[in-house]
Parts: C-alpha cells; structure tokens; sequence
C-alpha cells in the first residue's frame, strides 16, 4: 500500500512540476482575425469546450492568427454581416457527441465569412484519451486551409529543464511535450548536465549527450517504447552535439577521439563511424538539410567561430557566414534555403536567419543571450533559449522576427529546445 | 599557404615555450613528498561535478591525496587557471604554474590528475564543451614535456559547471578555467 502511495506522489509530483508555463505574446496587428466558436456539445460538456480552447492557443501561438471566441455557440445559421463588420474572415463550428462513455462524436466546419463557403469540414468518432491529438490534427488541417501552408501543432516538442536543490546540487530533467507544452513527460533525469536532444525524423527516438558517467557521451532513448536507453559505444574523449540524418539511420556527431575536435557520421545499424570533417581547429555543431545532401557546423578554423557547409557528394566545404565575428549552431530551415543560427551583435548573442545562395544575414531577436535555435516542422516558426530576468525560459519568434510565445518552468531554467517532425 | 605559415609559427610557439619550461624545472626544486596516511578523512576541496556527485566514497588513499594536494596548495600554487575569451592558449604565468604541477607529479608517482576544462556562458553551448576540453588539453600539453600524459585526464564540462553565476565580466573571467583535480 505504501509503495502504491509513493508511486502516485512520484506520478503527481512529475506532473505538478514539469508543465511548462505557456504565455502568448501580443498578436501581430495584421494577424489573421478568426472566430472558434465553443463547440456544441451531447453529453460531457467539458470536452467541447476543452477543443475550441486548445486550437483557439494552436492559432494565437502561431502568430499568424488572432483568434477568438463567440459569446454564445454559433451554429449553422451564420450572421454574416455581423462577423464582416467585426472583420472576422473566417469562422470555426464544431459539435460534440457524446456516443458512449468513452467515444465521441467531432464534427467540425471552416467557413469564410466574406465568401460563405465551406473552407474544410469533417466528422469522425474519436476515443476520450485522443481528444487532444485529435484536435492538433484538426488545427493543422484549418491552418492548411486558410494559409496554404502546414501548421506545426500535431508535433513534439524536447527540452531540458534545470532546478536548483540547494547545497549547489542541480536536477537536470529531459523532458518532451505536445507542441504546446501540454502532456509533458519526463524521459530521463540526472544530477549531471543534459545537452542537445534531438528527435529522430520518425519522432519515436531522442538523441542527447548526457554526463551521466563523469563525461559527455552520446545516448538514444526510446521514450513511447519500453526499450533500453542505447548508449553509443565509447570513444575517447567528448561526444556530443548529435543530429539525425533525415533517413535516421544514422547521427552525425562531435567527437574528439584524437585530440581534434570534428564531425563524425555515425550508422546505427552497421556501427560504421565515418569522419566527415578534418581540421586542426574546433569542428562542431553540425546539422543536415533536409535532403541529407549537405551538413552545416561550426568551426574556429579561420581563427574565428563561423558557420561552414559541407556537400557530401563533393566532398567541398564552403564557409557560410560573412557578418560578424562570431556564427554559430546553424540549423538549416525545413525548405533548406536558409539556416537559423547563433550571432554575436557587439556583445549580445542573438538568433539570425541566413538565407544561403544571397549570403544576407538577418538578426530577428533582441536579447543578451540567446542560443539553440530550431526550426518549427513548417519553417514558420523558431524556437530558442533565452534569458528572461536572469532566468532561462524557451522564447518563439516568427521567421519575420515577431515574438509569439514563450515557454517557461515555476521551478527553474528552461533550455535546449528541439522541435520534432509531424507525428505519425 | 596560410596554413603552412600558421603550422611553421605554432611550432616555433611551442619549441620556444618547451626551452621556457626547460629553464623553469631547472629552477624548481623537486620537494619532498610527504603523504601522512594518518590524517583524518576529509572531503577532497574540489569544485568538480564527479565529487559533488559521487561524494563520500573517501579512502586511504584519498586522505593521503588529500594531504598531498593540501600541502602543494599550502606553498601558493594555483588549482585553477583562467584563460581569455574563445582562447585556450597557456601564458608564462600560467606554465609556470603547470610546472609546479609536473613537480608534485614526479614526487608523487601513485597520484593521477583529471584536468577539468569549462567555459564562460557566452556562445553556444556545444561550442563551449569543445573550447574547455581544447584548454584543458592545452594544460596537458605542457605536463606532457614531462612525459606525465598517461597520468593525466581531460574532461569538458564546457559552460555547464560554472564557478560564478552571474551574467558579466567578472563572472566570465573565474568561468574560463582549467581545475587541477589529483585522484
């Protein structure tokens, strides 16, 4: 009994402590104005407004929507004129069916309220427990449809998260959650630093570099499977900064096996290390496009940090970055085109998009100490680590460069952000 | 063409810097090592995670590090370097003091050294795990003109351990370092 009782305070205590505070930022003024109406609802009430909600936080979290919600339910008698003279240009409506205790009914329509037409519209039956997933899925699809674009919202995010325990001991947590920072798990902890998590392309592994046994070592976890952690084998000196290749059958990675820090490839099924950089100075940081084609990394080799890419077919390595004395930690957009990455301005270090074949580089954050950019899976989106009154919080900007939201813990820092690919 | 020139200056640096070191440990007396077993058990003084950690496990041969280490550091010799900003490079102030070190390694031939490399916040953090092993293994550099490079340990800790937390100047200078930790 008491051992069931400790279970649950260490389930409790997980969820109570790990749920990142989510805080939208003031919405672009030419953002894309749309009503969710609450749903109608047979049956558990809560669920249907549980779904407007959740998407109506999808849509402001993207900052290209202002989205907002109806005094009453509006169903499909639509008052047109009302929601063009409040320039509302488009209009969600749901039901919700309770059908038995645990099954439910959605059906869901996108109207534009200048047109009067149907935009998307769908009905299934959904279980209790994929409610959310479910509504995710939907938002990406009403996102499509009004942008023409893929949204990000049925994707993961990882994070480290750090908390002081007094006596100068730290809890280090790697941690994932649903795109909006919902359903948070924790996958790993330790009282050593956790660095670099990344998420396979198939979204089922992460990759991290954990200090777990005294040193920077490279580990893969399953977190959806109850799989062993797989620690890749030992070579002397650091490893670290994995990334996947899009195929992810293997990781490249830093290691420093003879003094020289360089990139490596690693395959995961044939266990083949393969050197993919050789240079006196510090190689690091290196990421893929999405074609797996080329690698983007850092290196000292000029006598200053600046961003190099490699083509792999060529064999040709081309340095990057031009403005500035200092580039780093380049990942490449989802479109390959363009690489977000770390830039020195004078003293701050700020996130900078760089679009490859014009070499113009723009700075699109403003802070002291900002650092780990990626990619949301669309490319609309970036997500970084940032400072915020001395504490370190996850910040979202817009490739434009408006702020959108920001992610941060009651209990501590919040860092190494990684975005995942669409789910499966 | 940059390269060579760059690789011919390097080796100029470092035969030059060897002749100093040669100099220097010829005017250091080699002290006697005493290692007093008896000495009650006592936390090893070091910053380093590994001990934070695993802390506890202190034996025998731990209190005599711990006396040993305690008498070098009786005699002024510093545990801790610092270095410049993106630098790993080792001045002559800084030799003279990794010379004291191969000194109290020669005299103590059962102790083994882990150098700890960090870093300062600034830049990225991948980045700063790469500099701080660079600064630890530019220390193991000069112990190894004294061939005591199987005895010594590089680890990187990059920006993660740092000594100050603060985000300025006089916090980044103490966080750019190297610790000297005898196990």
């Amino acid at each position: 009994m008491r051992k069931l009782a400790a279970v649950f305070l260490a389930l409790y205590a997980t969820i109570a402590f790990a749920v990142l505070e989510v805080t939208i930022l003031k919405q672009d003024e030419n953002a894309f104005p749309i009503v969710i109406s609450p749903f109608s609802v047979k049956g558990d009430a809560r669920q249907g407004e549980a779904i407007a909600h959740i998407m109506r936080d999808n849509f402001n979290r993207s900052g290209e929507f202002n989205a907002s919600s109806a005094e009453h339910i509006i169903n499909s008698e639509i008052d047109f004129e009302k929601w063009q003279a409040k320039k509302i240009e488009a209009i969600v409506i749901g039901k919700l069916e309770q059908v038995s205790k645990k099954i439910f009914n959605v059906e869901i329509e996108l109207i534009d309220t200048y047109t009067r037409k149907t935009l998307y519209a769908k009905k299934f039956a959904v279980h209790n427990s994929g409610i959310r997933r479910i509504t995710h899925y939907l938002s990406d699809q009403i996102y499509f449809a009004l942008l023409g674009e893929k949204g990000s919202f049925d994707t993961r995010l990882a994070y480290v998260t750090v908390t002081n325990k007094g006596d100068g001991k730290r809890e280090y947590r790697l941690e994932i959650s649903d795109s909006d920072a919902q359903n948070p798990q924790t996958i790993f902890r330790a009282a050593s630093p956790i660095l670099s998590p990344a998420w396979s392309p198939d979204q089922n592994k992460i990759a991290y570099v954990s200090f777990k046994n005294g040193r920077s070592e490279v580990f893969i976890q399953h977190p959806f499977m109850r799989r062993k952690t797989q620690k890749l084998p030992y070579f002397n000196g650091i490893a670290s900064a994995p990334a996947w290749h899009p195929s992810g059958e293997s990781i490249i990675m830093t290691l420093s096996k003879d003094g020289n820090k360089d990139i490596y490839s690693y395959h995961l099924k044939d266990e083949k290390l393969t050197r993919l950089t050789k240079d006196v100075g510090i190689d690091t940081e290196a990421s893929y496009s999405p074609d797996g084609e080329r690698i983007a990394f850092t290196s000292n080799r000029s006598g200053q940090v600046q961003v190099y890419i490699k083509h792999l077919k060529t064999n040709t390595i081309k340095r990057a970055t031009f403005e500035g004395s200092y580039n780093a930690k380049a990942v490449f957009s989802p479109d390959g085109k363009s690489l977000a990455l770390v830039h020195r301005v004078d003293r701050d270090y700020r996130i900078a998009l760089l679009d490859i074949a014009t070499k113009d580089l723009i700075v699109i954050t403003d802070n002291k100490l900002d650092e780990s950019p990626f990619f949301s899976p669309n490319g609309s989106m970036i997500i970084f680590a940032t400072n915020k009154s001395d504490m370190g919080v996850l910040s979202v900007v817009s490739i434009l460069g408006h702020q959108t939201f920001e992610l941060a813990s009651k209990a501590g820092e919040v860092r190494e952000p990684n975005w995942s690919h669409y789910s499966k | 063409m940059l390269k060579i020139t760059s690789l011919i200056t390097a080796t100029v640096l470092l035969s030059s810097c060897s002749t100093v070191v040669e100099e220097l440990y010829q005017k250091v007396a080699p002290k006697p090592s005493v290692v007093n077993t008896e000495e009650s058990i006592v936390a090893a003084d070091t910053s380093s995670f590994e001990s934070q950690e695993y802390g506890g496990n202190y034996t025998v041969k731990n209190s005599a590090i711990h006396a040993a280490t305690s008498e070098l550091k009786s005699t002024g010799v510093s545990f801790v370097l610092y270095f410049s900003y993106d630098g790993s490079e080792i001045n002559e102030a800084a030799t003279k003091q990794i010379i004291l070190h191969a000194n109290f390694m020669r005299d103590n031939p059962s102790l083994n050294l882990r150098l700890e490399g960090h870093a300062d916040e600034r830049g990225t953090r991948e980045y700063n795990l790469a500099l701080g092993e660079n600064r630890a293994l530019a220390v193991k550099e000069v112990l190894g003109l004294y061939d005591l490079s199987s005895r010594v340990e590089v680890i990187s800790f990059g920006e993660e351990m740092p000594i100050v937390q603060t985000h300025d100047e006089s916090a980044w200078e103490k966080n750019r370092r190297v610790e000297f930790i005898y196990q």
